[in-house]
Formats: structure tokens, C-alpha cells, sequence
């Protein structure tokens, strides 16, 4: 068995240790031959960080200054030559030569309730099912089941709790595991009165009193409810997840809740854990466009950057695929209330790590940005990549829903070859 | 002659089903759900799970060892008609159904315009006189903060994060219309050709002159209205050189004409006390009489359809709040029956509920009978009983009465200024809680969701989870003191007594022959820490999916 495979708490221990020092000293380059292949070989992760809402492509990754739907902000060169984003993006253009972009993603759904899950299922045929999120989907297919972390965890402002609706028709252990705020569940400390045997001891019954109250039951709501103790069973051996952020941490990426979260993320993704989807709300500007975007888009150039920068140089950007993403973009038309619409005609988004090809841009819109004028992807490409990437191919694997089997991506689609290595 | 007896004789011990009339509502209900079922649909709940279903539902807890004993015992054919005439009758039905309307119509808001308590006391009232629904939403609507006894329904719409005028207009659509109408603020819904953008603002038109105002003399704010000026105007983003208006209008009703008066002529009171002049055109208080009216179908059909989701696990429609013409009801005939026969009875919740109670479908097993596998056995079909996740208040209540801590919590005041909040408490900056209501206050911050977000699922959370098993409260209650469970229990010589009154306390219902051994065992494998032992059980019963679902 590989040692990184076998989740002792040494080993985190260690690979923690490693990742920390040099992303400390900003040396992953001196990372030792053996070291650097045994981080290559590990389980590969994935982090999704999600715009609600729908982030505006001209005022990021598409900006077409000077032209009709431009609007007010310029664009800047970035580390790629030719390439330009808009200049609310300053840290995220010096990282250029990680990412892979695509700008002509064109998409069906322009509501956010049936965009939103429709994009994050991938938009699969309809089957008759519901098809589960992309993160419940990695925990299904690549998921560890005696993983001591969840396989599946949802950083997001307001509430948490375990939404195990994502799951879809995989049922409700893939669900995510919410951290509301970001934060960890409280009670996560034992009382010293219930000793480790204890412990073990009163989970046990509760175990048959389960299985035997399942027997000759529908078992969605008691696996559900059985699922969220094996849950706390495992968080409260791993209390280490959660802890301060470092001042120079917040300095790097915000001490806004976004940067907050993404740090969190970033921690849960280096802790083991395997998909980590981060959400941003608040990118819905039907009004005020322009200046809603000067203040948010920092709030993800800053620490996305810092993010990329900091996984390239640890090497973990190798084994971590990460999808920075809303549900659509913004229309190029300016309302008159100076906001921009839902536009999933033509819109950006950008995926780096994971063996990805790095320093691309793919795709291209029309001079006004309107529409897609080459190379149109729909979700379902993004889907196959992203399973490519992390070494599921959707061509071999499938799922089993009671006997029926089911494509894991759209089947009209297929990966974007120019992004695989 | 001789053959037909058994088979009677069968149905009347073994299902003890109570004897109906073929006209009555749980009669007809039990005939459309079968008839739709496809096939065969489970056979009636032992008593014990009635029984405690019975008791969650219409009293919010779970019933006592002694009270299931003398209901297993009961040997009267008619003993769950009687039980449920009995729930609905006694003192914890009103506050069962004021906690269940609370969450739903509140949604866990808070604010201090009206307390809490003003609020509980209006609504529990109002159930505990059987008042008839149409007039329980009338009163919400209406507002009418002079008379003491409607005063608190005044929280409905000071709540916070509901006083803006479009947060009131969408709360009303979703909660009493069934219609999740968010969407059509900006533009007709995009997949819903039912809600329209019209809807909204017609909506908005009756409430748009709605605002507090703080009366001089007694200093308590009122819901006042202002001069309606004319219609709301809005356009879609699609198309914003489109202008559009409308005045007041129901969605599916007919605008209403504002009256223009002559200036002057407007009011039908002078201004006093600080209050502004009351005008002769209040929209909102014509809201309150058309939108509760037995005319409005959708009203009518949305309190149904709620009414049926607590008692059923599901409603009829389904997500509540998407009533409309693409998402029809899993059973049309029974929402229409259930519809028309509310309002030939005016609208009479014990009535109905009785009703609901009394089907088969309600009186269901929740195991699958031999032959029909869980993926036929959909919750929609009814053809087993759906199961329902405790709520908050439920899973507060009976956690404090199977623990036996209920009688000293709530012997205790609560005092004045108690100060307890959950934040507080988890951060350690408080002692734990020692009375009631703040202890309810806890496991609702536990249990809940956070305030706008309706609790219509089953979401279990590994939080929820982390309190059971650690938190020091509940770890407290399962010691042997006085009173409470496992100082009862650990008095018990005989092993087997222990597994029999864990089982009924808790689950209230007998242990099989095999969960008694398996008591019986443990006790024997931890003989020198036998009280520690029985309190480690007592946990694990309590944490069993088996206690937290309503099944």
C-alpha cells in the first residue's frame, strides 16, 4: 500500500508538514525527487469554487474595453502574451500561465433555481432521475468510503448541515456536509467522562438499533440520519481541520469572508479531503453592475491568485484540479438599472491543476461579446474534463441506478482535448 | 355464514380499525389514494406505532411508558378514534399545533416588535378555540394590533428580515398561496407559466401601504395603512421599455378598482394618538377578507395541502410552495375532496385533522409489506407510511420527557432578564440552561435552520449529531439522579425489566425478544459498571434513527 494512502494521521502529519514548509518558504522547486513523486502519486482532489449569482465575464475573464457592452473598466495584460483580463483581476493575470480558461462556455438555463443544479449536475440527459451533484458524484466515484473526512464538503456562507439532496439519485450518503461560515461544528469536543471505549461502546448500539429498525423499511431518511454520526465520529478524531488563520494568511487572501473560506478550503483540500466545493453568493447584479463588480471581483482575484500561486509552488496544484465558476454569465447588454442579466449564451470560466494544460485560453466570443464565435462548450464538456483530470474516464465508467445504466457526463459531449495532457 | 365470521372477527382484533360511514372524508380519501396505488399498499400500524405517531403529531411528544401501556392494553375497537378525539382535545394539541405554525408561517424570525410571547399566545388561542382557519389567516393578514387578543398576530409581518414590502408580498404568496413567486419580482417566472410578474405586483398592491407606527399614549406599534395613490407600475427585465401597472389583484382574481376620493374625503378617522388618519380604502385589510375567502381556491388548497404534509410527511403537492399548473398534485380528486369538504365545514382544523387521522392512509405501517419493494413504494404513493423527522420542538420535548428531566425543567422559571442565548452557551460564557424555555431555546438553535429557511425536509446534520454525543446537558440528564431515567432503571434487579422499560420509555413500544437480549447481554458484559451502562443504552435509543423519525 501506498503510505499516503493508508490515512494514518503520521502520514498527514508529515505530508502536512512537507506541504506547509515549503509553501512557507516558497521553494517548491527544491522539493526532493522522491518527495515530489509521492505527492504526485496520491489521490487526486478537487476544488470547486462557485459564484452565485453568475460573475460577469466582461468584467473578468472576457473584457472587451471600448465596445458597445464593454463598460467602464480596461483590460491588462497578464503573464501569457496576447492575453488580457480585466484590470479587476491584477493577481489572477500574474498567474495566467497556470490556468487554463475557457471563453465560450454557452449554456441553457438563465434561472438560477433550475440553473444553478442544473450546471452543478453537469446537465445530464433527462433520465428520469436526478443526477447527483459534481462533488457527490466524485464521492461516489472516487470516494474512499472508510475515509476518516467526509468525501464531500460544501464551505458556504449562512447555514451548514449535511444537504444530502445533492446526492441525487446516488442516495443520501454523498451528500454534502455543510459548513455554515466556513465554520466548524460546535460539540466537537468529547466530554472527558465519555472515554474512547465508551464511546465506541454506546455507537455500537446505537449501529444495531439502526440496522435493525432499517430492516424491511424505505432506509433513505435512517441511512441519512446514520450517515451524519459516522460523519461526527470521524471530525471529532480530525479537530486539527479548523483552526486560526495565520495574519499573514488573511494579508494573502482577504479577511473577507471569501478569502476566509477559500482558506478554509484550501486547508480541508491539503487535510485529505477529496472534492471541497467553496461558494461565493452575492454576484447577481441585475442592478449596479459595474460597481458590484469592483467590489467583488477583487474578493476572488486576491485569494484565487494567492491559491494558485501557493498550490504551483507546494506542487499540490498537480494532484488538485480547481473550477472557479457561477451557473452563467451576465448579459453584454446593460440594463437600465447599470446591471447586467443572466447570459448563459456566451460566458468564461477557468480551470487550473490536476495535469491540466497550463497557460491556455480557449474559445472566443464575438467582438461584442454577445455570443460564442468559436469553439462553443457546453457544462457537460467541463464535466468530462474535470473527470478526466482526476483519472475517472466517463467513456469506461458508468453509474447503476437499480439495474440501469447510466452515463457519469452528458453523452454528447466529450473532455476538451486541448486542456488534457 | 359460518366462514365470513373468522374473517370479521380478524379485522376487528388485528386492525382494530375503527367502523365509518362510507360518506365520510377519511372514507373517500382512503378510496382515491388505494385506487391510484397501483398495487398493494401496506397494512394498518401496530399500536404502539400509532400510537406515538398519533401522540407526536397532534401533541408534539412522545407519549408516556404508562400511557402506551394502558393503550396496548385497551381492548376497545374503537380505541384510536377515541385516542384521537382525546389528542385533539387536550391542552398539548394547541400548543403542538401553535409550535408546528410557528416554524411555518414564522420560519424561526424573530424580532421585538411583538414578542415572542404575545405572538404564541394569539396563535395557541386560536387552535385551543378551534378557530376556523380562514379566520387564523384573516387575523395574520388583518393585523389588528388594538384588540389584545389578535395583538400578536402582528408578528407575521414585524418580523425580521419580512418588513419590506416585497419580502411581505412573497411570504404571502408562498405560505398561503402555495406559489414561491421570488422569481417573478424581475420577470414572469421563466419555467413556471403560472407566476406571472402580475402576480407579484398585485400582490405588492395590497400591501404596499402598509408601515408600523408608534402609538403616543401606550407606545406600542401598529400596522397602519396609507392613502393608496394609485396602481404599482413595474416592467421585466427583458423588456424594460415595457410598462406595465396593476392595482390590487389575487393571482387568478380580478383587479381591484382603487377609489379615488376628493381630497379631504380620504379617510373614514382622523389622525389621534400619533397614529396617522385612517383611510376608507385599506388594501390589506380587503386583502385579509378576499384572500381568505372560500372563493379563493388556491388559498383553500394551499391550507389543505399544508394541513395534509404534517399529518402525511408529504403533500399532496409537492414542493409545497410550487402549486401550479405544471406541477399538479400527486392526487388531484384528493386535494379537491379535501378542498370542498374544508369549506363545507368552514374551514374546521380539528375536523379535518380528525379526518386525516382516522384514514388508513395515516394509519399505515411504515414497513413494507412482503412483495413490494422500497423503489415501488414511493413517498408520494402513500402505500406505506411516510416517515417524518422529528421537528425541533418534538425532538426537545420528548428528549426531556424519556430522560425525565421535563417536570423539574419546567417547575423552574424561567427568570426575567434570563439572558440565555445559544451563542453564549456554545462559546461557554453561560452555565447551562436550567429551565424550559431556554433550554427549548437551545435545541431549536440546535435543530433549526436559520430564520427565512422553511423546515419541510428531513436534514439531518452532523452537528446535530456532535450535541447528542457530546454535549454535556444531555450527558447529564442520562445520570442517575433522582427522577430521571436511569435512576429509575438502575433500581431494576432484573435485566430484563431494564430492556423492557428502556424500550417503552424511549420508543415507546415493547422490545422484541432479541433487542431484550441484546439489553440483557450488555448489562452482563459491563456487570462492574452496570449504571454507566444502562445510561450508554438510554443514549443510544435516544440517538437511534427510530426515535428521531416520526414513523
Amino acid at each position: 500500500m501506498h503510505p499516503y494512502r493508508c490515512n494514518s494521521s503520521q502520514h498527514d502529519l508529515s505530508r502536512r508538514q512537507v506541504l506547509g514548509g515549503l509553501a512557507g518558504m516558497g521553494v517548491g522547486s527544491l522539493l526532493s525527487p522522491l518527495v515530489a513523486k509521492e505527492l504526485k502519486s496520491q489521490k487526486k482532489q478537487v476544488l470547486l469554487i462557485w459564484l452565485d449569482g453568475g460573475m460577469s465575464q466582461l468584467e473578468s475573464w472576457d473584457p472587451k474595453p471600448g465596445t458597445e457592452f464593454g463598460g467602464p473598466f480596461r483590460s491588462i495584460p497578464t503573464t501569457l502574451p496576447g492575453i488580457h483580463v480585466s484590470e479587476l483581476m491584477p493577481h489572477t493575470a500574474q498567474q495566467m500561465q497556470h490556468l487554463a480558461v475557457v471563453r465560450s462556455m454557452c449554456t441553457k438555463d438563465e434561472n438560477h433555481s433550475t440553473g444553478v443544479p442544473r450546471i452543478l449536475r453537469g446537465d445530464p440527459k433527462n433520465r428520469g432521475v436526478t443526477y447527483p451533484y459534481m462533488g457527490a458524484a466524485m464521492a461516489h466515484l472516487k470516494g474512499q468510503p472508510d475515509s476518516e473526512l467526509p468525501n464531500y464538503i460544501w464551505v458556504k456562507p449562512g447555514s451548514g448541515g449535511f444537504i444530502w439532496q445533492h446526492g441525487g439519485f446516488l442516495g443520501a450518503k454523498y451528500g454534502a456536509l455543510a459548513l455554515g461560515d466556513g465554520k466548524p461544528p460546535v460539540h466537537i469536543k468529547r466530554p472527558p467522562e465519555i472515554d474512547e471505549q465508551g464511546d465506541q461502546t454506546r455507537n455500537a448500539i446505537r449501529k444495531r438499533l439502526n440496522a435493525t429498525f432499517k430492516k424491511g423499511r424505505r432506509s433513505a431518511e435512517v441511512e441519512a440520519y446514520d450517515y451524519s454520526f459516522q460523519m461526527a465520529e470521524k471530525l471529532i478524531r480530525r479537530k486539527e481541520l479548523f483552526g486560526d488563520f495565520t495574519p499573514q494568511e488573511l494579508q494573502r487572501y482577504g479577511s473577507h469572508p471569501l478569502g476566509r473560506h477559500i482558506l478554509q478550503s484550501k486547508r480541508l483540500i491539503e487535510e485529505g479531503v477529496l472534492f471541497v466545493q467553496c461558494h461565493s453568493y452575492h454576484w447577481d447584479t441585475h442592478g449596479d453592475n459595474f460597481n458590484m463588480h469592483l467590489d467583488l471581483v477583487p474578493q476572488i482575484d486576491k485569494p484565487f491568485a494567492a491559491l494558485i500561486e501557493d498550490w504551483h509552488q507546494s506542487g499540490l496544484l498537480d494532484n488538485v484540479l480547481v473550477l472557479l465558476m457561477s451557473e452563467f454569465g451576465r448579459t453584454p447588454k446593460i440594463n437600465q438599472r447599470l446591471g447586467r442579466d443572466h447570459w448563459p449564451e456566451a460566458w468564461s470560466l477557468a480551470m487550473a491543476g490536476c495535469g491540466l494544460n497550463r497557460g491556455i485560453v480557449l474559445g472566443k466570443t464575438t467582438s461584442n461579446g454577445a455570443w460564442v464565435d468559436d469553439q462553443e462548450y457546453d457544462i457537460g464538456h467541463i464535466f468530462h474534463t474535470a473527470f478526466r483530470a482526476v483519472d475517472i474516464d466517463p467513456a469506461v465508467r458508468e453509474y447503476e441506478n437499480n439495474g440501469q445504466p447510466l452515463p457519469i457526463a452528458h453523452d454528447d459531449c466529450g473532455p476538451i482535448k486541448e486542456l488534457l495532457a | 355464514m359460518r366462514i365470513s365470521l373468522p374473517g370479521t372477527l380478524l379485522i376487528v382484533l388485528c386492525c382494530s380499525l375503527p367502523v365509518r360511514g362510507a360518506d365520510q372524508l377519511a372514507t373517500q380519501i382512503d378510496q382515491l389514494i388505494e385506487a391510484k396505488a397501483g398495487g398493494k399498499v401496506a397494512g394498518p400500524a401496530d399500536d404502539a406505532e400509532f400510537f406515538r405517531r398519533l401522540y407526536l403529531d397532534l401533541n408534539g411528544i412522545v407519549p408516556t411508558p404508562a400511557q402506551v401501556r394502558s393503550f396496548l392494553a385497551d381492548d376497545d375497537p374503537q380505541k384510536r378514534t377515541r385516542q384521537i378525539k382525546a389528542l385533539l382535545n387536550n391542552e398539548a394539541y394547541a400548543r403542538r399545533m401553535r409550535e408546528a405554525f410557528t416554524v411555518m408561517l414564522l420560519e424561526r424570525r424573530t424580532g421585538t416588535t411583538i414578542p415572542d410571547e404575545q405572538w404564541n399566545s394569539f396563535l395557541e388561542n386560536s387552535f385551543a378555540k378551534n378557530k376556523p382557519w380562514n379566520q387564523i389567516v384573516r387575523e395574520i393578514i388583518r393585523a389588528d394590533a388594538s384588540q389584545d387578543e389578535t395583538r400578536g398576530s402582528l408578528k407575521f409581518f414585524t418580523a425580521t428580515g419580512r418588513t419590506a414590502h416585497d419580502q411581505m408580498a412573497q411570504d404571502v404568496a408562498r405560505l398561503f398561496l402555495g406559489m414561491n413567486i421570488h422569481c417573478a419580482k424581475c420577470h414572469d417566472h421563466p419555467t413556471v407559466d403560472d407566476f406571472k410578474q402580475a402576480d407579484y405586483f398585485g400582490l405588492l398592491a395590497y400591501l404596499n401601504q402598509s408601515k408600523p407606527a408608534k402609538h403616543t399614549g401606550n407606545k406600542k406599534t401598529f400596522l397602519v395603512e396609507g392613502v393608496a395613490a394609485g396602481k404599482v407600475e413595474f416592467q421585466s427585465v427583458f423588456s424594460p421599455d415595457t410598462k406595465n401597472e396593476i392595482g390590487p389583484r389575487l393571482p387568478g382574481g380580478k383587479e381591484v378598482e382603487i377609489p379615488v376620493f376628493e381630497k379631504g374625503q380620504e379617510f373614514s378617522q382622523p389622525a389621534a394618538d400619533g397614529l396617522p388618519a385612517v383611510p376608507k380604502f385599506q388594501p390589506r385589510k380587503l386583502l385579509a377578507e378576499q384572500l381568505t375567502s372560500a372563493e379563493n381556491r388556491r388559498f383553500v388548497e394551499n391550507s389543505v395541502n399544508r394541513f395534509w404534509f404534517l399529518m402525511m410527511g408529504r403533500g399532496l403537492v409537492h414542493p409545497l410552495e410550487m402549486m401550479h399548473s405544471d406541477n399538479l398534485a400527486s392526487h388531484p380528486k384528493v386535494l379537491k375532496l379535501l378542498a370542498d369538504e374544508f369549506i363545507a365545514h368552514q374551514f374546521d382544523v380539528k375536523w379535518l385533522l380528525q379526518q386525516l387521522a382516522e384514514s388508513r392512509v395515516y394509519q399505515r405501517s411504515s414497513l413494507l409489506p412482503a412483495g413490494l419493494a422500497a423503489q415501488d413504494a414511493l413517498p408520494e404513493s402513500y402505500r406505506v407510511a411516510n416517515a417524518k423527522g422529528l421537528t425541533p420542538e418534538q425532538t426537545a420535548w420528548s428528549i426531556m420527557r424519556v430522560t425525565g428531566v421535563l417536570a423539574e425543567l419546567a417547575k423552574k422559571e424561567r427568570p426575567a432578564e434570563s439572558g440565555f442565548s445559544f451563542k453564549d452557551y456554545i462559546n461557554g460564557r453561560i452555565p447551562a440552561p436550567d429551565n424550559f424555555t431556554d433550554t427549548m431555546l437551545l435545541f431549536t438553535s440546535i435543530f433549526g435552520n436559520p430564520p427565512g429557511e422553511a423546515e419541510i425536509q428531513f436534514q439531518p446534520s452532523m452537528g446535530q449529531a456532535l450535541f447528542l454525543m457530546n454535549e454535556q446537558l444531555i450527558l447529564d440528564w442520562l445520570k442517575p439522579s433522582k427522577g430521571r431515567l436511569v435512576g429509575r432503571l438502575e433500581k431494576m434487579v432484573d435485566p430484563k425489566q431494564v430492556a423492557e422499560e428502556l424500550f417503552l420509555t424511549i420508543l415507546a413500544r415493547m422490545p422484541s425478544e432479541e433487542e431484550s437480549n441484546d439489553v440483557v447481554q450488555h448489562l452482563e458484559k459491563n456487570m462492574a459498571r452496570r449504571t454507566a451502562a444502562i445510561s450508554e443504552y438510554a443514549w443510544a435509543l435516544i440517538s437511534s434513527a427510530e426515535f428521531k423519525l416520526n414513523h
